[in-house]
């Protein structure tokens, strides 16, 4: 059994506002002087409450800078919540980085394993998928070669087959698919809902919104790390639509466009000052 | 943070669990509670069995030790960074492992020529070449050790940002494949007492326990520094050149015994290295061990694994944002 419980998870970044912490400073900061260069806390993610089961593919939308990608990372545990807590039960498979673990020297072979293990094969279960693999990539003779050489088409298609032979239960994906040429795009894209039909459970990020409606059977709406809306992904996707759709008074910025990508006034993040 | 494969019952890990009551308290009386929405849509089958097992993680202490169970599962990736170190490090090299061997053998080198003849440093030592490469091999592999464990998070970025995996495993991997050069190094030392005329003896036993303590002691270090550097990339340079003003400040590599003074003989084990190599070379070429000194340089790299352990841990929990 899958299962996703995010339980009042917040999640705060601390930055430092003007520029890195000098030596000197990180030195004094804290024992003798109080420092001049203010730490600045974001908050990312603020009180998230969420709770998935088996069989929920939820899509996650919202403005660049809303927390998204953050959430995901959250749920793979790049991150850990600064309060709250998080309970993720089941084998987790994260495509945020398509040429992650890449070792340029090493071939394709070498580099199939590396990535592999990244992601939680185990040398038995790789056995039996390493052939798979090599054949889904067509590149043939060419994986005998140093990654180094590869032209950026040819890493995708490795990186892509090995990332989706993963047999995830709990499959957090980040806006990945617009990989190689056309024929081995209709390829990904039917490995792509494979792997995501046979996940138990699946969250992704995108801000291609027609995708969120065919694919998830619920859907997030994040602002400013908090959550605007949940439910019905096309509830959700209109109401989000909706509320980007050019208005003057909306877009401080003035910028009018339908595209919600492009009709972003980039909201910042809550920052809150306190003393360093 | 706890991954688990479904099935597999769950202890509540070692972390502060948060209180139940607590946590519905704050949700009820939250400000924010408007933005807080409770997702929980009526689902089919999972919801309703008993009480599942569940890995509840809340933001965790400083202290908390190492996620030994963690470490277990991942084990595999352990041992394929390590490969991965050792087959990419010498890949666009001409000589390529034989760098293994170059490296103690040109420091050996300048220390016969330099240290020994001109210094007259190998007076009253017999075999002072087989005497500072007992030294210089063991050296070699901790300075290597700790160099690269210390740049390992921040040379794996990539890695550490998009993707979780036990982080140790990054310094622990580097510490791993620097004892595979040290192997290859071993070789000079077999061909050293081949060349002498030497035979082994018995006390060669204890070599690998002292390896282990040095291997140990170099993880410790290098943790310590890998997460300085992710907090202050200075500590890149502080590396570099302190680990050689460390092996100036470790004699015993290129001095024997009889030639350090009493007072010096009694404060040098404080260095973690010091009564390290010193045994390690006993065991090796003969000669009496200074189990006082192996005991004191044991207990203080044990301390300065477990700040390091400890810096580490802390650094660890806001890596992916500060790196």
């Amino acid at each position: 059994m899958a299962k996703i419980e995010l339980n009042d998870v917040s999640l705060t970044f601390t930055l430092s506002q003007e520029r890195r912490v000098t030596f000197k400073e990180y030195l004094i900061r804290g024992l003798f002087l109080p420092s001049r260069n203010p730490k600045v806390a974001v908050h990312a993610l603020a009180n998230i409450n969420l709770t998935a089961n088996d069989g929920d593919r939820i899509g996650i939308i919202g403005h660049n800078g809303a927390g998204k990608s953050t959430m995901l990372k959250l749920l793979a545990g790049i991150y850990p919540p600064t309060s709250g807590t998080k309970t993720v039960e089941g084998k987790i498979c994260s495509l945020f980085d398509i040429s992650l673990g890449f070792e340029h020297e090493a071939n394709g072979w070498d580099n199939i394993m590396y990535r592999a293990y990244l992601q939680g094969e185990t040398p038995r279960s790789l056995k039996a998928k390493l052939q798979d693999i090599a054949d889904f990539t067509e590149l043939g003779s060419f994986l005998n070669v140093p990654v180094r050489y590869y032209s950026s088409g040819m890493l995708v298609r490795l990186a892509f087959s090995i990332a989706t032979a993963a047999e995830p239960e709990v499959l957090l994906i980040d806006e990945v698919l617009s990989v190689g040429d056309m024929a081995f795009q209709n390829k990904a894209r039917q490995r792509m809902k494979e792997m995501m039909s046979s996940a138990r459970l699946m969250v992704m990020v995108s801000h291609d919104l027609e995708s969120i409606r065919s694919l998830c059977t619920r859907a997030i709406w994040l602002q400013q790390g908090t959550i605007m809306m949940a439910g019905d992904p096309d509830e959700v996707v209109d109401a989000y639509t909706e509320s980007v759709a050019p208005k003057i008074s909306r877009h401080p910025a003035g910028l009018v466009t339908d595209d919600p990508d492009q009709a972003e006034p980039v909201e910042p993040a809550e920052i809150v000052e306190r003393a360093a | 943070m706890v991954r688990e494969s479904a099935g597999v019952p769950l202890a509540v890990h070692g972390r502060d669990t948060v209180d139940n009551d607590q946590v519905h308290d704050q949700e009820s009386t939250h400000p924010r509670q408007k933005s807080a929405i409770v997702i929980a849509l009526p689902d089919s089958d999972a919801s309703s069995c008993g009480s599942p097992p569940t890995t509840r993680i809340v933001a965790r202490s400083h202290w908390g030790f190492a996620d030994l169970h963690e470490i277990w599962r991942y084990r595999e990736l352990l041992y394929f960074l390590t490969a991965r170190d050792i087959k990419i490090r010498y890949k666009q090299t001409i000589l390529g492992s034989a760098w293994a061997i170059m490296q103690p053998l040109s420091a050996v080198l300048v220390f016969v020529i330099f240290f020994g003849r001109l210094g007259g440093l190998a007076d009253g030592v017999d075999n002072y070449t087989l005497f500072v490469l007992a030294g210089v091999l063991p050296w070699t592999f901790f300075s290597n050790a700790v160099i690269a464990a210390g740049n390992s998070l921040v040379g794996n970025e990539r890695l550490v940002t998009k993707t979780y995996f036990p982080r140790v495993f990054l310094p622990m991997a580097c510490v791993g494949a620097s004892a595979f050069d040290f192997l290859i190094g071993l070789s000079l030392l077999a061909l050293g007492f081949v060349l002498a005329g030497m035979m082994v003896s018995s006390s060669l036993l204890l070599a690998p326990l002292v390896l282990g303590l040095l291997a140990i002691t170099a993880f410790g270090v290098g943790i310590l520094f890998a997460a300085l550097i992710v907090a202050q990339r200075d500590f890149r340079h502080v590396l570099t050149f302190g680990m050689q003003l460390w092996m100036f400040s470790t004699p015993c590599i290129y001095l024997s015994a009889d030639k350090i003074g009493p007072t010096a003989q009694a404060w040098l084990p404080l260095n973690p290295v010091y009564g390290l190599l010193l045994n390690f070379r006993a065991a090796i070429i003969g000669g009496t061990f200074d189990l006082r000194a192996l005991g004191l340089s044991t207990l203080s790299g044990l301390a300065i694994m477990l700040t390091g352990f400890w810096y580490f841990r802390r650094v660890e929990r806001t890596l992916a944002d500060t790196i």
